[in-house]
């Protein structure tokens, strides 16, 4: 058996990703692993082993985005996502996949996709390594109701593709598209429990679903052993995914006192994914789109920020986890800007530089479910790793710069490989 | 994008000429200079310029497939091409588009699609830069007739979704048909004029109306597209001739009166003949349970024999045949084509010096842009491929990914070629 392919990185200021203060030393990777971290100022003997020296670069856990939606095809609207045809919006979701391992991204978790297999194909291709990508949870459409957020039929044109999520009524009708996304083997299936003020007529502090409907798709889910994710902005809908034991939450805007009782009681098992960044954009950076703050403000986007920056200080200090993933994907919140949600963290959620990162890091291997052995610079995890020219405590910043992040390992294959210090640029072949 | 200069290489221009000693300037995504350098002529220095030492390397035009099917998936049967969705299948056409690049195939010429966009997709997807892959004429499925090469439907499952051609019986069908695929954008419409023996319907059997190939061919023309035939029997190459099909795939069976169309109209056709599915087909697909005996039964060993007689004499004749044979099978695998030059010495006679133009020379015309490419001239763009060896002492290097040392398609390295390196080290920042 051949040996195993080796990667030292020397010189390195670790940043562990547990909340523990970086600290020099070097790792080293074999195969898919970390196999060795030592706390030093020396280098360690390379062997046989690729040796990167990374000149006191910050070495950390590669980043995971707790929200994503790869084949939202930055367009400004919700229908233009439905108006890119099949083969097109696979070739999308394959390059925004590649994009988001490039930007750091070692892991995404799919919070639904725009056409019912986009995302377990997408999925498959990374994991035979016919595309490249970050580690990946496939999820389903948004599963909604007749005019709820998802529904994007018109009343003269009543046909299903037009709808990048599935329009269901009643319990059985649920269970029935619950089990089809199973058969097509999803790893999370995506309901739209509340409105959202993008949607005329479903604000986000509307309620959609009934229990028996909820329950119908919880009993299938739980059967396969696969994970509801719920679209949850209204305090009555955060509520019901807590009564029906869903234990990720994607927004959580509005919440009182019993809604963060119940987070609190559960917070050892429940993630909230807030999706901070679209908000921010759609009150502040929509106007090229026709968005302008006084329309935001009039679709409720003011009051819902407000809200959601208190729900979630309080989710904060009561210890819930918060994780980054902003609904990245629109013209207004394009792809890739998905660590501008660590700043919106520090700078608005009472988050300090530390938090964040361990938002991405430890808790993100949490997320993907794979906690104890993804998320940490640690002996025996996988190696997932980013290499950046900075201090990201300093300035998280720089980990939405492509110049910044040097280098990009998942799995123990660099996805952006470290630069060449080139001394002169003559290229011999043969 | 950074000049390139290459020095030191043997230039295969693609004009018919020996190999000569000399240096390629490319700028942007032209041959800005070819210069001789065997008879002492010095390089001007050249500031900015990324300089590649060939050490003596074989420098050639990027090929030209002229007969290729992205979404043929390398397996045994027709009707496993459609078991695969769409989402799979558009992901496994950019897969094998890359590998066609790889492999020093700097353009393609689609010859049939396996579901009605994924052609015009992978077309669009590479011009745009969201995939890698050659220069790509985008094709319309196979239109056929019910019962013929491409209805893979079943009496029980009619579905269209089951069958990889578009089947349409009657004139206006087909003007139909012909119209939809213009609408997606194909370059170019495919129409079924013969039989398949391995569907049922011998090679020697000829398909559709006069009158429905003329629609086909009068629709197309209106749109500006070209059209190409899966003509194997005499009737069918002749039809092509006498429609004006440009493109004649196969063409097993040329009698007298067909080669003398040919002649005729020599420079009006381009002839790919396929030859790698008829050789393997019959010689190399026992694994697969079609045995010779088998395949001898079904009449390929009998094709086989007519179609290198049949090209023997189109060379014979001057008439255009290029490389291009049917790959994506099973026994016929996506990256494998450049056998196909390897076939043409053996079987029809040419020269490796015949070879080699068939699939560069050609390849211009074959793409619709002239002399533009297929050349190593100025001016010409810069589809350029360095070999570690000589096609024309040995055809079969090219079929060695290993050999062909870097592929550049429009002025860019999509394989640069190797970095010598004396240690592992990298530095970072």
């Amino acid at each position: 058996m051949t040996a195993m392919r080796e990667t030292l990185f020397n010189n390195v200021r670790i940043l562990d990703g547990s909340g523990q203060q970086p600290y020099s030393g070097s790792v080293r990777v074999r195969g898919n692993r970390i196999v060795q971290v030592n706390r030093s100022g020396g280098s360690a003997s390379a062997g046989d082993a690729l040796v990167v020296d990374a000149g006191g670069a910050t070495l950390m856990p590669g980043m995971t985005e707790a929200h994503t939606h790869f084949s939202w095809n930055d367009a400004a609207t919700l229908a233009g996502i439905q108006t890119m045809p099949l083969e097109e919006h696979v070739l999308w979701s394959a390059k925004v996949a590649h994009n988001y391992l490039k930007a750091g991204f070692t892991s995404c978790l799919g919070a639904a996709c725009a056409k019912p297999r986009l995302d377990v194909v997408i999925r498959n291709a990374i994991q035979s390594g016919q595309i490249p990508g970050p580690r990946y949870l496939a999820a389903s459409q948004e599963i909604t109701v007749p005019g709820g957020l998802g529904d994007e039929m018109l009343p003269h044109l009543p046909f299903p593709e037009f709808s990048f999520g599935v329009v269901v009524n009643g319990a059985e009708d649920l269970r029935r598209v619950t089990r089809t996304f199973l058969k097509y083997g999803v790893d999370s299936i995506k309901l739209n429990l509340s409105g959202d003020n993008f949607v005329p007529g479903a604000d986000a502090k509307t309620t959609w679903m009934t229990d028996a409907e909820v329950a119908a798709c919880a009993e299938e889910v739980r059967m396969r052993g696969k994970r509801i994710i719920v679209h949850a902005r209204s305090c009555a809908s955060v509520k019901q995914a807590l009564r029906h034991g869903i234990r990720l939450i994607y927004h959580a805007s509005f919440t009182d006192t019993e809604a963060l009782d119940m987070l609190e009681a559960a917070r050892d098992e429940v993630f909230v994914a807030p999706g901070i960044g679209i908000l921010y954009a759609l009150l502040h950076e929509a106007e090229p789109w026709g968005v302008t703050h006084a329309q935001a403000v009039t679709m409720g986007y003011e009051e819902e920020w407000a809200a959601a920056c208190e729900s979630l200080k309080a989710m904060h200090r009561r210890g819930v986890r918060v994780l980054p993933g902003g609904d990245y994907g629109f013209a207004f919140n394009p792809h890739l800007k998905n660590a501008r949600d660590l700043e919106l963290f520090v700078k608005y959620l009472g988050f300090t530089p530390m938090e964040a990162i361990r938002s991405c890091t430890l808790h993100g291997g949490e997320v993907m479910m794979q906690q104890h052995q993804l998320g940490l610079i640690k002996e025996g995890y996988l190696a997932d790793l980013l290499l950046l020219d900075g201090d990201p405590l300093a300035s998280l910043s720089i980990l939405r710069d492509p110049k910044r992040i040097l280098a990009v390992m998942k799995d123990g294959v660099f996805a952006k490989e470290p630069p060449i210090g080139r001394t002169h640029a003559w290229e011999m072949a043969a | 994008m950074a000049d390139v200069l290459f020095t030191n290489v043997r230039i295969f221009d693609g004009g018919g000429e020996i190999p000569f000693q000399g240096e390629v300037l490319v700028q942007g995504n032209r041959i800005s200079r070819v210069l001789k350098t065997g008879y002492g002529a010095r390089s001007a220095p050249l500031a900015g310029a990324q300089v590649i030492d060939g050490a003596g390397a074989f420098l050639m035009p990027g090929m030209v497939e002229s007969h290729t099917h992205f979404s043929w998936n390398d397996q045994p049967s027709l009707e496993s091409i459609q078991r695969m969705p769409p989402e799979e299948h558009i992901l496994w056409c950019a897969q094998v588009a890359r590998r066609y690049l790889d492999m020093g195939w700097t353009s393609c010429v689609g010859a049939a699609t396996a579901k009605p966009r994924l052609d015009v997709v992978i077309r669009n997807a590479i011009n745009d830069g969201t995939i890698i892959g050659p220069r790509y004429l985008a094709a319309s499925q196979e239109i056929t007739v019910p019962g013929g090469l491409g209805d893979t439907t079943a009496p029980h499952l009619p579905q269209p979704e089951f069958a990889f051609g578009a089947v349409v019986s009657g004139a206006e069908e087909m003007r139909r048909c012909v119209r939809m695929f213009c609408k997606y954008g194909v370059d170019s419409l495919k129409i079924n004029l013969s039989g398949e023996s391995i569907t049922g319907m011998p090679s020697e059997m000829s398909q559709f109306t006069e009158e429905e190939i003329r629609t086909c061919v009068e629709e197309a023309k209106a749109w500006g597209k070209r059209v190409a035939a899966h003509a194997r029997s005499t009737w069918s190459i002749k039809q092509c001739v006498k429609l004006g099909i440009e493109v004649i795939y196969h063409a097993s069976f040329a009698d007298e009166e067909a080669l003398d169309l040919l002649e005729a109209n020599k420079f009006n056709h381009f002839v790919a003949p396929g030859l790698a599915w008829l050789i393997n087909t019959c010689h190399h697909a026992s694994d697969w349970g079609l045995t010779p005996e088998v395949t001898r039964k079904m009449g390929y060993h009998r094709e086989l024999e007519a179609a290198i007689e049949s090209m023997r004499a189109m060379r014979r004749r001057g008439i255009r045949i290029l490389p291009g044979g049917d790959y994506g099978f099973a026994w016929t695998p996506h990256g494998t084509n450049a056998k196909d030059l390897e076939y043409f010495v053996k079987y029809i006679g040419m020269s490796t010096m015949e070879a080699l133009l068939s699939a560069t020379a050609w390849g211009g015309p074959m793409m619709k842009v002239g002399k533009e490419l297929g050349y190593i001239r100025e001016g010409c763009l810069a589809d350029i491929l360095l070999i570690d060896g000589d096609p024309l002492a040995d055809i079969t290097v090219l079929q060695d990914r290993a050999r062909i040392l870097a592929v550049m398609k429009d002025g860019h390295f999509h394989r640069a070629p190797p970095v010598r390196q004396a240690r592992s080290t990298r530095w970072a920042a």
